[in-house]
């Protein structure tokens, strides 16, 4: 049992303001208590740089703290002191996994207070780059999920398809992750040339091998199915309250995704199913990114067999002032609702960004489900959310 | 147990929210602009028609809380979706250099962290919270809301010169 005067001390590390012992409820048949415990923000398996203060009762949790604020980088203070295309290259650096989306959504919603005029093959090029984002965010995050059960191969796999796509994104926008490519009324440059055609083989060749190296290397694995069933499962109605979006909501089967739903850009054009699952637990939300990055490479053959010629840049001034009021822009991100509410008094900075980061919403899911789990069964639960630590972190 | 979520035509839906709105909190400047419903409230009647949004209305998801300061008072948006087109925009003005609000948790759980984000950064309390701490900050010697304008940056640049 830990001596009282220690378990003060833990708990002001911890950053708790009130002191709480242990429950007795959980006080085995020995009398023992709990036992607190901090899980990162320096865990080799942790994702990103995130703390979770544990309270164990043997190996089952009985609370969960997630503390946040190890990679915070003022991102909204500092939107404030810029102008309004430099704010761009910072949304990059939010959720690193997801660039093109949160670009996508800053842009959004500034052109929300322009009123621009958005070129037809701009918007393409636009969706086009997202959706590849996107499976270069889905792929990877399986190959993380199958990594934290002890998996390693599926990794080398997943990252060998995302360094592909880092390609075809560094021939397009000159850089491999940070690409300050959407800007304010269309995208920086059009496509290279030679470009659309490269991008079709890849899709190609990714569709064929997607059955054998994402599928059947893992789905249907007893150590997968074992670790992952049942695991983390939660209700729909517990889902929308903890204000999930994405994949861990639709994993419970609800039905809910941006681009269908809350219509931006070419989307209303473009065919695709919003893909659900009923388990609600790891094994669904696997599920439901292969299916969602299948549904990516329909996106893609579609947007490069409907894209349009012409300009990829609208007509805008010099020196942007957009005039006083809010923006919003709203994008699906592959972890769920990333939205920006940009807030103008009229000056060429904004007066407030305020992003609404997926990964951060969806971590409050973390205080939820992870009580009443085992220790180990926590990196798996991790990897239903798949949270980016530049994302809840700003 | 499945949630149904709301169905049919969306301009239909959006008037039966104002109509909500304005029949139970008499709510007249509020306004639907394309498939939005602005709100105007005072801060006192937060919590009352954020009920009435989630239990009478059924709009089932709080998408974020935004806090500007406006350098003597503070606005504080909520964002609503209901998950089918329709969007409800509640905006409320506190007066003041010290905002107090109550909190909107018990009726949507999620608020949670957006507030303890709010607080963090602006300062504003939420009366009632079940755990009204700082998300990023520092916990201890830290007494500073670095999103307020009355907190200074040491690299502020302006533009001006500049065409």
């Amino acid at each position: 049992m830990l001596k009282d005067e220690k378990r003060v001390e833990s708990i002001t590390l911890s950053g708790r303001e009130s002191v709480r012992l242990a429950n007795p409820d959980v006080r085995d048949e020995f009398g023992l208590e709990t036992l607190d415990m901090n899980m990162g923000p320096q865990h080799p398996a942790m994702h990103g740089l995130l703390r979770l203060i544990l309270e164990l009762d043997g190996e089952t949790v009985v609370r969960c703290d997630p503390v946040m604020g190890y990679l915070h980088r003022c991102q909204e203070k500092i939107a404030e002191n810029r102008m309004y295309p430099a704010v761009i290259p910072l949304t990059d650096r939010l959720d690193y996994f997801a660039n093109m989306h949160n670009e996508h959504g800053y842009v959004l919603a500034v052109e929300d207070l322009l009123d621009v005029e958005i070129p037809p093959r701009a918007e393409y090029i636009r969706v086009l780059m997202c959706e590849l984002m996107r499976l270069a965010s889905h792929i990877p995050s399986l190959g993380f999920l199958m990594l934290e059960l002890g998996a390693f191969t599926p990794i080398l796999y997943c990252f060998r398809e995302r360094e592909r796509i880092q390609t075809i994104f560094e021939a397009v926008t000159g850089a491999r992750m940070m690409f300050h490519y959407i800007r304010i009324g269309g995208v920086k440059a059009d496509l290279p040339p030679d470009i659309p055609q490269k991008i079709w083989d890849y899709i190609e060749g990714l569709e064929q091998r997607f059955q054998s190296d994402f599928v059947d290397l893992i789905q249907g694995n007893e150590i997968f199915i074992s670790r992952t069933r049942g695991v983390g499962t939660m209700s729909q109605e517990k889902a929308l309250e903890m204000g999930l979006t994405g994949p861990p909501l639709r994993c419970t089967g609800v039905d809910f995704d941006i681009r269908r739903d809350y219509p931006y850009s070419i989307y209303p054009e473009l065919e695709f199913d919003v893909i659900t699952d009923q388990a609600g637990d790891v094994e669904a939300s696997y599920r439901v990114r292969i299916a969602e990055a299948l549904q990516s490479i329909r996106l893609i053959k579609q947007c490069l067999e409907k894209m349009p010629e012409g300009e990829v840049m609208g007509d805008l001034g010099r020196r942007l002032r957009p005039a006083e009021g809010d923006g919003f822009g709203r994008v699906e991100s592959p972890r769920g609702e990333f939205s920006v509410h940009v807030v103008s008094d009229g000056s060429d900075t904004p007066y407030r960004v305020h992003y609404r980061d997926p990964s951060f919403c969806n971590m409050q899911l973390l205080q939820e489900v992870i009580p009443g789990h085992y220790l180990p069964d926590i990196m798996p639960i991790m990897g239903l959310i798949d949270p980016v630590s530049g994302g809840w972190d700003k | 147990m499945a949630v149904t979520l709301p169905e049919g035509d969306l301009q239909t839906r959006l008037e039966s929210y104002l109509d909500g709105f304005k029949n139970r909190h008499g709510l007249e400047e509020s306004v639907v602009e394309g498939n939005v419903v602005r709100v105007a409230v005072e801060p006192g009647f937060v919590p009352a028609v954020l009920a009435t949004a989630r239990e009478a209305l059924g709009i089932m998801h709080l998408a974020f809380i935004t806090v500007v300061d406006r350098m003597g008072s503070f606005e504080v948006h909520y964002e609503l979706l209901d998950l089918r087109g329709g969007i409800v925009r509640v905006k409320t003005t506190i007066q003041g250099e010290e905002p107090v609000i109550d909190t909107v948790t018990n009726i949507y759980p999620t608020a949670n962290w957006h507030e303890r984000e709010a607080y963090d950064m602006f300062g504003v309390a939420f009366k009632g919270h079940p755990d009204l701490r700082r998300t990023y900050m520092w916990q201890d010697h830290f007494d500073h809301h670095p999103l307020l304008k009355s907190f200074e940056i040491s690299t502020r640049r302006t533009f001006e010169g500049l065409r």
